[in-house]
């Protein structure tokens, strides 16, 4: 019943102040919004939930002018873009927040690192995949936003480089540009974890 | 979602299976529930902030009539003259004041 629904349709319930159609909306696309926040953000914290919930809000008062030139999803992650690079840049301006995990105080070990694993791997296995994984993350985060937005684009969501040259605003050209470096810097940073990863 | 394909313009299978592995997070259970629940504070915060916007108009209208009123009220006619003569007399009947208010003083 809800799949049947499409994302233009449930916008024009969203229109009439459907809230229903606004839940259906915010659970179909959560994931999505909430990772790329995540993944431009860095962490997975307070500060990411609040962005991802804002891009919703905005996505309940933009309903009255949406117009589904575009795909739904295009036009959802243009607006995740701009909500984060607003909010990074209002970041690095205030300069003082400090963007790593909460860290317990007696310990100074990382309180998202003691969390127990979701895939049920042993404490070894899951520590070095922990590893792996802030090593991920680590390299993407120090990709320029920009890179960082193609990469997450294109490897977790799936898009074709014309539609992230429409969600960022760039050229096909300038969007496999930015690809080819993050590509360079991605494999120098995680060049330890390369061989290994087979 | 992630994608299917893979291309000389991507980031190259071994790369590509190595962020794999590093999934972004998921969005925590509570959030829709929490989006939804913030929306409606937000309405309820800017229906009386509109509320309030309108009387703030409301009351910055009167005062503006107010003043317009004054202005007008005070403002000299049009076409109003004085003479020399009433202005010599009101001179003349300063003068008097004046010096009735001195013998009063006893000065």
């Amino acid at each position: 019943m809800v799949a049947e629904v499409s994302d233009e349709e449930l916008m024009g319930q969203i229109r009439n102040g459907d809230e229903e159609a606004f839940r259906i909306l915010i659970e179909r696309h959560q994931d999505r919004v909430y990772g790329t926040v995540a993944r431009m953000v860095g962490g997975s914290g307070p500060e990411v939930e609040e962005i991802a919930q804002d891009v919703f809000l905005r996505v309940w008062k933009a309903a009255a002018t949406y117009r589904a030139e575009a795909k739904f999803t295009t036009w959802l992650m243009t607006v995740v873009r701009n909500l984060v690079f607003t909010r990074t840049a209002q970041r690095a301006r205030r300069k003082d927040i400090d963007g790593s995990d909460p860290v317990d105080e007696e310990t100074g070990e990382s309180i998202m690192a003691r969390a127990p694993d979701p895939a049920g791997r042993t404490p070894g296995e899951a520590l070095s995949f922990r590893e792996l994984e802030r090593a991920v993350e680590e390299a993407c985060a120090e990709l320029p936003e920009n890179q960082r937005l193609v990469v997450h684009l294109r490897q977790y969501e799936g898009m074709e480089f014309e539609e992230i040259g429409k969600i960022t605003g760039m050229s096909l050209a300038a969007v496999k540009s930015l690809m080819f470096r993050a590509r360079e810097t991605l494999k120098k940073k995680l060049s330890g974890y390369l061989g290994a990863s087979k | 979602m992630e994608k299917k394909w893979s291309s000389e313009e991507d980031l190259g299978k071994e790369l590509e299976a190595l962020l794999a592995k590093a999934s972004p997070p998921r969005a925590p259970a509570w959030f829709a529930a929490k989006t939804l629940a913030r929306l409606r504070q937000e309405e309820v915060r800017e229906g009386g902030r509109s509320w309030w916007v309108g009387w703030r108009w409301v009351w910055a209208a009167g005062a503006a009539a107010l003043v317009a009123a004054w202005v007008i009220w005070d403002r000299p006619k049009a076409g109003m003259e004085i003479s020399d003569a009433e202005v010599f007399a009101a001179l003349d009947a300063l003068v008097q004041q004046d010096e009735e208010n001195r013998w009063w003083a006893g000065l």
